[in-house]
This record gives structure tokens, C-alpha cells and sequence, in this order.
């Protein structure tokens, strides 16, 4: 029942009514990147990487919560988005404390890749306090790494909703805000075990599998 | 701490009621310690993470060990013109704190707030449930004498 007609890109397609802009554009191979997006998951929209431009739409939408509609002209690179998206990329990288130079997993890095897909260069905002916090490694499977987060809670959203654990939450607000466990403690065994369906979900080096471990696809660690 | 807190009915149902009982734990309590949420993360069945979530975003919910009093000044534009600062530095030199700190002898803790809606008596502090506003640098010892 693709029942919708819309244009992608100069490109006529045909997809079912509620499915969403990223979706649709996913299967008739456009690519849209993501930060916040997990698939089949209900969708935040909150890191804003997604953005395209609807025509007869004020702003900029975002592809990963807005469904079609019939007739609907969407332009997924358009000077204006491409824009938008280089902003949205050195915001992120504005609190992202700590250098790609020495990740050595900086490859993995999804935002580190988007940054330099849009030629992103150093961050021109300033911030009062860096968000620094030392990594974590109190947990043999896990190491953390707080200052590389960018917020965008999939991991929360991982741990409560597939892996039905609810471990972590969002603490503190605004520019403070931050991954917390428990009472703000450690990551610990004793708070969170070797699931590790996070890891496989963060889009930065915040959260890796402590070396010797591996985070395998559907989650385990081994 | 209990898991998949999120799927039981009666789990969400306390979630509704969270804010308040954060509130009322405070009350009586005077302090949000981990006892206290962990003994409230027990009877209402969400995980001790959620608790500390929701009451870390509240200004009026401090998470830390706080003093018998909590001075809480607005932080926001309109006070910051009429010369909070200046009042925050009168405070610092009383009690020998800064906002976040709390005085070896417990008696006061200090916070900086978001706007706590007394923008026409700026710059405004509130002392516990008390709200002072028109404040001056030079007023704040005789206010904090009383305490």
C-alpha cells in the first residue's frame, strides 16, 4: 500500500502513509545522516543532524520525526541544510571536550566522520567551562568517557527501552547536563552488567568496550 | 536497584507522583542524601537513576548535603543588571562561600538560580521560603545576621 507520493531529491517515490521522511529516503538509497536516530525505535528528533528542507515549510524539519505527505518536495542537500547541518556538527563539537587526535577510535566516531564529511573545522565557540570529565573505567567491560558525550540519549534510550534495564538517565540540566547512574556514581557491575547494547548504540567514543572486550552486533560483549 | 521499573503499572503511576514525593522527602529530610532516595527508589519501584534525574533538574531539589539554611539567588539578566554579582560577593565575604558551597558549620548553603520571579524587586535572593528583594552589598549581614 505505498500509497504516498513524494519527491526526494528530484527523485519520485512512492511509500506508505506515516512513514517518515528518513525511512523513506533510506530505502530509496538517499542517505540522511543521524546522530540521535534509532531504528524501529520511537524517534527523539533531538540532535537535529537530520534536518532537510521542505518546500512551503518555514523552517528546516527534521527527516527522523516528520512523516510524509502526499506531494510532499523534500531537498536533503540543499545549500540551507548543508548550513544548518555544519552548525549543528560545531555545536556539538563546541562541547565535546577532548581532541580526535589522539582517539585512536576516532574512526568510529560518527560525529568525528560527519565533521569532516561537511568540513567542519575547529569550533569558533567559545564556552565558559569546558564539559571535562575523566574516563571511567570501573567497569572490566566498559570504559566511559563522559566529555566525548554529545547528549543525544541513545544510550539512555537503549538501556530502557531494548534492553529493558533503565540504568541510566539524563542528571543535571543544561550545559551541566550529563549521562548519570545511580546517585551519579561509576559505572559498576553492580549497577549495570555486560549487556553491552549501549556501546553498540553510541555514536562517539563516550561509551567503548574496554580492550580485550568486543561489542558485537545485538549487543553481547565478549 | 529494581529494573524494568518502566513496564509495571504501578511503577508509572509513582512516577506521576514522583515530584511531590521528591518534595515532601526533602521536608522532611532537609536534605535529598542517596539513603533517602535509595528508600524512595524501593517503595516506588523506578530505578535510584530516574530519582536522581528528576530531582538534579529541579534548583529546588539540591541533591548535595545542604546547610539549614539555603540562600538561593537569582542568577538571571534583570538581577544580574542591578548588581547580583555584587550581592554574591557580599555573601562570599560573610560567610567565606561561594554559590554550590556550604559553610563548615552547616549553617548555610548558597545557590545560584534560575529566575525565582521577583524581577521588579531585583536583585532578589530567597532565604529558604523567604523572599528578600531591593537587595544591597551592603544590607546582606544585617539579612544573614538573623539566621
Amino acid at each position: 500500500m505505498d500509497n504516498v507520493k513524494l519527491l526526494i531529491d528530484g527523485k519520485s517515490i512512492k511509500v506508505r502513509g506515516g512513514t517518515t521522511i528518513l525511512e523513506a529516503a533510506a530505502a530509496h538509497g538517499i542517505t540522511i545522516p543521524t546522530l540521535c536516530h534509532i531504528k524501529n525505535q520511537l524517534p527523539t528528533g533531538i540532535c537535529r543532524v537530520c534536518v532537510v528542507e521542505v518546500e512551503g515549510s518555514r523552517t528546516l524539519v527534521g527527516s527522523c520525526h516528520t512523516p510524509v505527505s502526499q506531494g510532499m518536495v523534500v531537498h536533503t542537500r540543499s545549500p540551507k541544510v548543508i548550513a544548518a547541518r555544519r552548525v549543528i556538527v560545531e555545536l556539538m563539537l563546541t562541547a565535546h571536550t577532548g581532541d580526535c587526535v589522539n582517539d585512536t577510535n576516532a574512526e568510529n566516531c560518527v560525529l568525528h566522520n560527519l565533521a569532516s564529511d561537511y568540513e567542519v573545522g575547529a569550533p569558533r565557540f567559545n564556552v565558559r567551562t569546558p564539559r571535562f570529565y575523566p574516563a571511567e573505567e570501573a567497569n572490566p567491560y566498559i570504559i566511559r568517557n563522559l566529555s566525548k558525550c554529545i547528549l543525544c540519549r541513545k544510550c539512555v534510550r537503549s538501556c530502557a527501552d531494548i534492553a529493558h534495564k533503565n540504568v541510566l538517565s539524563i542528571g543535571y540540566r543544561g550545559f551541566r547536563s550529563k549521562v548519570v547512574t545511580g546517585y551519579d556514581e561509576a559505572l559498576t557491575t553492580e549497577a549495570c552488567r555486560d549487556c553491552g547494547i549501549c556501546l553498540e548504540h553510541c555514536p562517539t567514543g563516550a561509551l567503548s568496550a574496554a580492550p580485550g572486550f568486543k561489542a558485537l552486533k545485538g549487543g553481547a560483549v565478549r | 536497584m529494581s529494573a524494568a521499573g518502566k513496564g509495571t503499572p504501578s511503577a508509572a503511576a509513582n512516577r506521576k507522583e514522583l515530584l511531590s514525593a521528591l518534595k515532601e522527602e526533602f521536608g522532611k529530610n532537609g536534605s535529598l542524601s542517596k539513603t533517602v532516595m535509595t528508600s524512595l527508589a524501593e517503595k516506588t519501584g523506578l530505578p535510584l537513576n530516574e530519582i536522581y534525574s528528576v530531582s538534579t533538574f529541579y534548583s529546588y531539589l539540591p541533591v548535595a548535603t545542604a546547610g539549614k539554611n539555603i540562600i538561593r539567588i537569582c542568577g538571571c539578566l534583570p538581577c544580574d543588571m542591578k548588581d547580583a554579582r555584587g550581592v554574591v560577593g557580599s555573601i562570599k565575604k560573610e560567610l567565606g562561600i561561594e554559590p554550590g558551597q556550604t559553610t563548615a558549620d552547616g549553617r548555610f548553603s548558597v545557590e545560584q538560580v534560575g529566575c525565582i520571579g521577583a524581577c521588579d524587586q531585583a536583585p532578589a535572593m530567597m532565604i529558604n521560603d523567604r523572599l528578600y528583594g531591593n537587595l544591597t552589598p551592603a544590607g546582606i549581614a544585617e539579612i544573614l545576621k538573623s539566621y
